[in-house]
């Protein structure tokens, strides 16, 4: 309870693009132990409407906790009315973070739908750093769907970070016409040498892991579902793997590329 | 001032404790020293054999509330014994252990593991699951509670408590008839068939179709069967349905239960069990009241 439960004040909150905000927090206690991958769980607002709290990945921890979100239902639009100096209920950090990318890797590639990039860009600030000891020489390289202009947005603090980045729109106003796949050939698909990350809708990680499955490679998927506790306690999260229902709470959010079944 | 409260030959240093399914991982995220201030722990219902549970979406939230589908997923009461007992344990407050079995035999044979395993305060039947696709439940039939109750009264070595449906034309009685069989104590209320549809795709959005109504939007309802039962029956009863801080909990204990579990609220906020028996005692303060059992079934009209 008290050991993850926090009242944290709100350092800012800016609309980066059309679609898609981004809330600062100041929760040094999280900031320091969040690992790329893990969650937080926020409640948006005293009272039971609406009733459950809203997970969201970590985007960055530097000097305060990032969230990166789009306003899709009445949490994330009382969370863009938020400001600063504004009180936040915060669980965290929680969940199974990503691993490393194997010794000897040369091309890491972060596949992101849609709001599904929100994990990656404190992923590529660890990376970023690894690149001078373990990933030496490796290439950090980020596909991004969106479904319109209205979904993309500069990504500068990923290009600082030495991601190469490319752009797809379902509608073609922005980079590559069509989906992310189409950004596959981006992908020197080496099993030995090349890992993925992905996080997006489940039809987009399906592709990733046909894609992979076909080449052989190697990596993980960040999921989504709904949920209640994100202590592991409801086993509301659920989700079907080749291993049995796991909770993305507690077992996830991260988990084997191929462990996961989309279509169920 | 005394809140401690018996069910049975089982004694509870206070009358917190928390919903079957609704408390978990207890190493990992809790503070002990806050748990081991509760009144008991009832860890989440065991099955004879390990169950996967549903298909998702398991959950879907509702207007003050949330519709659940878990479909009872565990490891069987052998691997809950193995697995999770020993922690449980060791926590060193009384244990509530949840029990469901599909057929008489089967309630009978989990009683019998858990007279074997020991270091249980009391047994819980859970004759109200929802989710399991069931067409009637026991706790909707007055003759099958009290054949279930009776069997596992005859042989069990720890007071036993049935949880009872919601879903009834008259709760009072299936709780009658759960204490002539021998009860010594129910547990009002189990969750609210309900469901809710996607129109988008004019589907129902858990993936079992139908799933258990829970949270502060049952929680009027709850009370009212709790009133309407403790005025025909005796025997103890555990309240529940939708509390969310402690004057929920006064008004069961007002209205006649002994004992209250905090369930959904664990998943809004982990702390709300321990903010209902504060709360509980600083009325207790307030009010001058030395004993919990002033307020158990005092409501004044």
């Amino acid at each position: 309870m008290r050991k993850i439960q926090g009242i944290y004040k709100v350092a800012s909150n800016e609309k980066l693009c059309p679609k898609f905000y981004r809330l600062c927090i100041d929760a040094q206690p999280i900031a320091k132990k969040v690992l790329p991958g893990q969650f937080i769980h926020i409640r948006t607002k005293d009272g039971f409407e609406p009733f459950f709290r809203r997970p969201f990945s970590v985007y960055r921890a530097k000097k305060h906790v990032e969230v990166f979100y789009e306003v899709v239902g009445p949490g994330t639009k009382i969370m863009s009315h938020m400001a600063k100096g504004d009180d936040i209920d915060v669980l965290g950090p929680l969940g199974t973070p990503f691993t490393f990318p194997p010794k000897g890797t040369k091309q890491v590639v972060m596949v992101a739908g849609g709001i599904g990039i929100a994990p990656f860009l404190m992923l590529s600030d660890v990376l970023c750093r690894e690149r001078a000891t373990a990933l030496r020489g490796a290439e950090l390289i980020l596909l991004y769907g969106g479904r319109t202009r209205g979904h993309v947005y500069p990504m500068k603090e990923f290009k600082e970070n030495g991601c190469q980045v490319h752009v797809a729109t379902d509608d073609g106003s922005v980079g590559t016409k069509g989906r992310v796949s189409e950004l596959f050939p981006k992908i020197h698909a080496d099993r030995k040498t090349t890992f993925l990350y992905t996080c997006g809708p489940a039809p987009m990680m399906a592709s990733v892991q046909a894609f992979a499955k076909k080449h052989g490679l190697h990596g993980e998927a960040a999921c989504e579902e709904v949920m209640a506790c994100a202590l592991g306690a409801c086993l509301g999260c659920s989700i079907k793997t080749t291993k049995g229902y796991k909770t993305v709470c507690c077992d996830g959010p991260v988990f084997d590329l191929h462990e996961v079944i989309f279509n169920h | 001032m005394n809140i401690s409260v018996t069910i049975g030959s089982a004694t509870f240093k206070n009358p917190v404790t928390v919903a079957s399914g609704t408390f978990g991982h207890t190493e990992k995220y809790y503070d002990l020293e806050e748990v081991k201030q509760l009144g008991a722990l009832t860890p989440k219902t065991v099955t004879l054999k390990a169950r996967e549970g549903n298909p998702p979406p398991r959950i879907v939230e509702t207007p003050s509330g949330m519709l659940n589908a878990i479909g009872i997923e565990n490891p069987g009461a052998d691997g809950f014994i193995r697995t999770k007992l020993p922690a449980l344990k060791k926590i060193g407050i009384p244990l509530i252990i949840s029990i469901l079995g599909h057929t008489d035999n089967e309630f009978e044979l989990l009683t019998e593991k858990f007279n074997a395993a020991g270091g249980v305060s009391a047994l819980e039947l859970n004759l109200s699951c929802p989710n399991l696709g069931k067409a009637v439940l026991v706790a909707q039939d007055p003759l099958a509670t009290h054949r279930v109750v009776k069997a596992v009264k005859k042989i069990s070595r720890y007071p036993v408590i049935a949880k009872l449906a919601p879903n009834v034309t008259d709760i009072t009685e299936i709780a009658k008839a759960a204490e002539e069989a021998g009860a010594d104590g129910v547990s009002l209320v189990n969750t609210f068939s309900a469901m809710v549809i996607d129109v988008k795709k004019r589907a129902s959005v858990l993936g079992n179709v139908t799933g258990g109504l829970s949270g502060p939007a049952i929680r009027p309802m709850a009370v009212h069967m709790v009133y309407a039962a403790a005025k025909k029956i005796k025997i103890p009863i555990i309240a529940m349905g939708g509390i969310m801080a402690a004057e929920d909990a006064l008004q069961f204990l007002i209205a006649g239960a002994t004992m209250v579990a905090v369930g959904t609220a664990n998943f809004i906020n982990p702390r709300a069990p321990l903010d209902v028996l504060e709360g509980i005692k600083a009325y207790m303060r307030k009010n001058k009241i030395k004993d919990i059992k002033e307020i158990i079934g005092s409501l004044r009209n």
